[in-house]
């Protein structure tokens, strides 16, 4: 299911167009609409790519502050990202915020994707006293908005002496993670049930059912969850602005340190290297993307509610 | 649930045949059969769910009573019940909880617990002593902390006599299983069980303790800020906050001179209602028509041109929102090519941008940015939206746009009575999702906004609210800039009802558990 085969779908289409042949003048309208087809797609992939142009153009500037008078910068230079990876300041640590950022995704990546594993396994394939009790109660603390939460957390860090470190911002990101389960428990749903049950007269455990049976199958899944519990603390900017406030710059992550350089009194001297530290943290995240795309879809449409 | 769409269509395409009359009344009265059923199984089940609460603690009052002595004995040493069936590492074990738990409570949770009804009464005192010429400071109560930790503790007793019900039941079956001759388990075999009977419970343990500690007890702690004064004048540890009944409420329902609250909350509500309302159509029209588009049959490299959409959401929000944030400034390039192209003396003329201003104030003028923060919203959110319809249209069974086809359907009809009810039908529980997400959508409005938008309007400042601000944001406004919890607090409650509300019109659809084998 889902799979984006471009194939399929012509060959789908070609079936349906065999009742279109017409005359002449059916000819020159299906032409007309082949060409304002085309003309309305590039006119939506230039809207759509006009700011990501500009934030790579800009990063190219010798000028330093926003250019508004041109669109392409009236000089070239590979300043900002010398400035960004080769020259620190006290106000460009990019490299200490790449390690941050890339230390607490790893991380949280790992640990939260193991719970939603677990957790949809037990949702899923167990039948277990409570099960039902559990999932209604997920439902519902997943409606309480995060952002009014977020400050209790603070507190609840700040008391357990956690804010101001990569520890604390890992707990943050992946201990509450095991309630974003719908998804996978949704794809392991549709498992038949027969493979588990074979597997168990063979005498295996749950466990080997869960790791030997269960996981392979789910491998789109698990990507899906990979990489989006990565990309959750790669992109976040308002918890780690929350717990991540001493002001010391080689704490930040890449969020919080590009915020940081739109400052009024920065913008004027920074804004071109924020824009080379935006296309630099977006290039893994567009190869994920990229990679991502087919389960994104499978994610979504096998794994959501049916019906 | 495919079968019976298919099922439905066809009805719906031999309509012009005679019998359909027999057919749709057939239907009709097999749904009505269907509701009712589901209306009584639905009875019996809320009945079952009280029946098995009392069961809970009858079962408990039963084992103790009928227990032998060691049974009652584990009711005071719980772990007796274990030592007199030679489990005697599962009896450490339980002993060991509950020395912790009594310890615990004696020695940490005490003294919080006896402040939790005036959340304090010593107020922070700090003295210049001439002697050591050094403040010394008073043995004070810190309000927050009080609250923290008698939440936490109140948590861990609940726990524990859940905990403790549970060991009285065991070693009541225990001690059945050995009058009835049945084998008991060595803890080898105990610990054997985890991994197989027993496994949700190792799988559950760690992701159930995160939750509590990340979701639970933070929600618990802002519910009852709600109801006390913590404010940026009542600050631990300088000072003392304390309970104040419904008082946050009332203020966030009325106004006087002084407070605002209520009319900043109205006019922040509808908009919040309005923005997620139209957040959430017009992405998911922009992007079901879009992968239409793509996929239409005479597109060709369709994959290109998804993938150059999806490099638009591929940079990181804050990156693409700060950056347009300041391609829409006042005096950004946007604003620029607007005054070149003559287009703001255009929108000057025709009464869209005030006179006395020579830029077009996107982000600065309440309509302007309601406006701009929709338009960009809708540049964030329609790939995604492509990408979910794409797949989607892609699993429409052939053989049914065919078979419309032959009856002589024109393309807008299959569009219209085909690709959307199946998009619809599949993506429907996921927009009321949406919708709710939207309300919390942080992320567009904060960074689009903040420190750029500044209102004009009196009474919203008074209550640090802004025209553009959603439930949400002002909630973090108030509790980042001004430490205003108690109100920051109510708002939280007031969305999570708002929520809720929408969230469960869906789950009887959505989690409804009964359904969920019939997919296998």
């Amino acid at each position: 299911m889902g799979n984006i085969t471009d194939d399929t779908v012509e060959k789908k289409e070609i079936q349906i167009s065999r009742t279109d042949n017409g005359d002449g003048f059916l000819k020159f309208r299906k032409k007309l609409f082949d060409v304002l087809r085309y003309v309305l797609l590039v006119f939506l992939v230039v809207v759509w790519l006009i700011p990501i142009l500009w934030l790579c153009v800009t990063s190219f500037s010798s000028q330093s502050g926003i250019n508004i008078s041109h669109f392409f910068p009236t000089s070239w230079s590979v300043d900002n990202y010398i400035k960004l990876f080769l020259k620190p300041d006290s106000v460009v640590r990019y490299v200490t915020w790449f390690r941050n950022t890339l230390e607490i995704s790893v991380f949280t990546c790992l640990i939260s994707t193991a719970f939603v594993l677990m957790v949809s396994y037990a949702m899923s394939c167990m039948r277990f006293k409570g099960r039902k009790a559990l999932m209604s109660m997920s439902l519902i603390l997943g409606m309480f908005p995060g952002v009014l939460s977020m400050i209790a957390i603070y507190f609840v860090m700040k008391s357990l002496n956690l804010t101001n470190s990569h520890i604390g911002m890992i707990i943050v990101y992946s201990a509450g993670s095991g309630l974003g389960f719908l998804i996978a428990k949704g794809f392991m749903d549709t498992i038949p049930t027969s493979l588990r049950e074979a597997a168990k007269l063979e005498g295996a455990s749950e466990f080997t059912i869960f790791s030997k049976v269960v996981l392979p199958l789910s491998k789109p899944i698990v990507v899906y969850q990979v990489i989006c519990s990565f990309l959750i603390p790669w992109g976040d900017f308002v918890m780690a602005k929350l717990m991540l406030n001493s002001g010391k710059a080689e704490d930040w992550t890449v969020a919080i340190g590009l915020y940081n350089m739109l400052d009024k009194s920065l913008v004027n001297s920074y804004f071109s290297v924020f824009c080379a530290g935006g296309v630099i943290v977006s290039i893994p995240i567009s190869i994920l993307f990229v990679i991502m795309q087919k389960f994104y879809v499978e994610g979504i449409t096998g794994g959501s509610v049916k019906g | 649930m495919r079968e019976k769409y298919d099922e439905e269509i066809k009805t719906e395409l031999s309509d012009e045949e005679i019998d359909n009359l027999d057919v749709n009344a057939m239907i009709h009265e097999q749904r009505i059969r269907e509701k009712s059923a589901e209306k009584e199984k639905r009875k019996q089940q809320r009945k079952e769910s009280v029946q098995s609460v009392g069961r809970y603690f009858s079962d408990a009052w039963e084992a103790f009573t009928r227990g032998d002595v060691w049974v009652k004995l584990s009711s005071v040493l719980m772990g007796a019940g274990y030592f007199a069936r030679k489990q005697i590492i599962n009896g450490l074990l339980v002993m060991l909880a509950e020395a912790g738990f009594i310890f615990f409570i004696a020695f940490y949770s005490v003294p919080f617990l006896a402040d939790f009804g005036t959340l304090g009464t010593v107020k922070f005192e700090s003295v210049f002593d001439p002697v050591t010429l050094q403040n010394t400071v008073n043995d004070y109560d810190n309000s927050f902390l009080i609250l923290l930790n008698s939440i936490i503790s109140i948590f861990v007793i609940i726990v524990f006599v859940i905990f403790y019900i549970a060991n009285i039941k065991n070693v009541y079956k225990l001690q059945l299983d050995k009058e009835s001759g049945k084998h008991i388990n060595t803890f080898r075999e105990d610990l054997n069980e985890l991994v197989n009977d027993r496994f949700h419970i190792t799988l559950l343990t760690l992701p159930v303790i995160g939750v509590i500690l990340m979701n639970i007890i933070p929600i618990f702690v802002l519910v009852a800020v709600a109801f006390t004064n913590y404010d940026q004048q009542h600050m631990p540890p300088n000072s003392l906050f304390t309970w104040v009944g419904l008082a946050n409420f009332k203020s966030l329902f009325s106004n006087s001179i002084t407070a605002t609250f209520g009319y900043a909350f109205g006019k922040i509500l509808v908009w919040t209602l309005v923005w997620a309302v139209f957040a959430t159509f017009t992405t998911f029209i922009g992007g079901i028509l879009l992968a239409i588009l793509i996929n239409h049959k005479r597109v060709k490299l369709k994959k290109m041109w998804r993938t150059l959409f999806i490099i638009a959401i591929a940079v990181p929000q804050f990156v693409t929102l700060l950056l347009v944030r300041n391609f829409f400034a006042d005096s950004g390039i946007v604003n620029t090519i607007c005054s070149n192209l003559g287009i703001t003396r255009l929108l000057q003329n025709i009464g869209l941008v005030s006179t006395s201003i020579d830029y077009i104030p996107f982000l600065t003028d309440p309509g302007w940015a309601k406006f701009m923060i929709i338009m960009i919203n809708i540049w964030v959110g329609v790939p995604y939206q492509m990408l979910i319809s794409t797949g989607i249209l892609m699993n429409i069974p052939s053989d049914q746009i065919e078979s419309a086809r032959i009856d002589g359907a024109s393309n807008w009809q299959i569009f219209w009575h085909i690709k959307i009810p199946h998009i619809l039908f599949i993506q429907g529980p996921a927009l009321i999702t949406d919708f709710v997400k939207n309300i919390n959508n942080f992320n567009v409005i904060w960074l689009l906004t903040q420190n750029v938008f500044i209102t004009h309007d009196q009474a919203l400042a008074s209550s640090n609210a802004k025209e553009v601000d959603l439930l949400v944001t002002w909630l973090f406004r108030l509790t980042n800039e001004y430490y205003n919890y108690k109100m920051a607090s109510v708002i939280g409650i007031v969305v999570f009802v708002i929520c809720a509300v929408f969230t469960l019109i869906t789950y009887t659809r959505t989690i409804k558990g009964d359904r969920e084998e019939d997919f296998r």
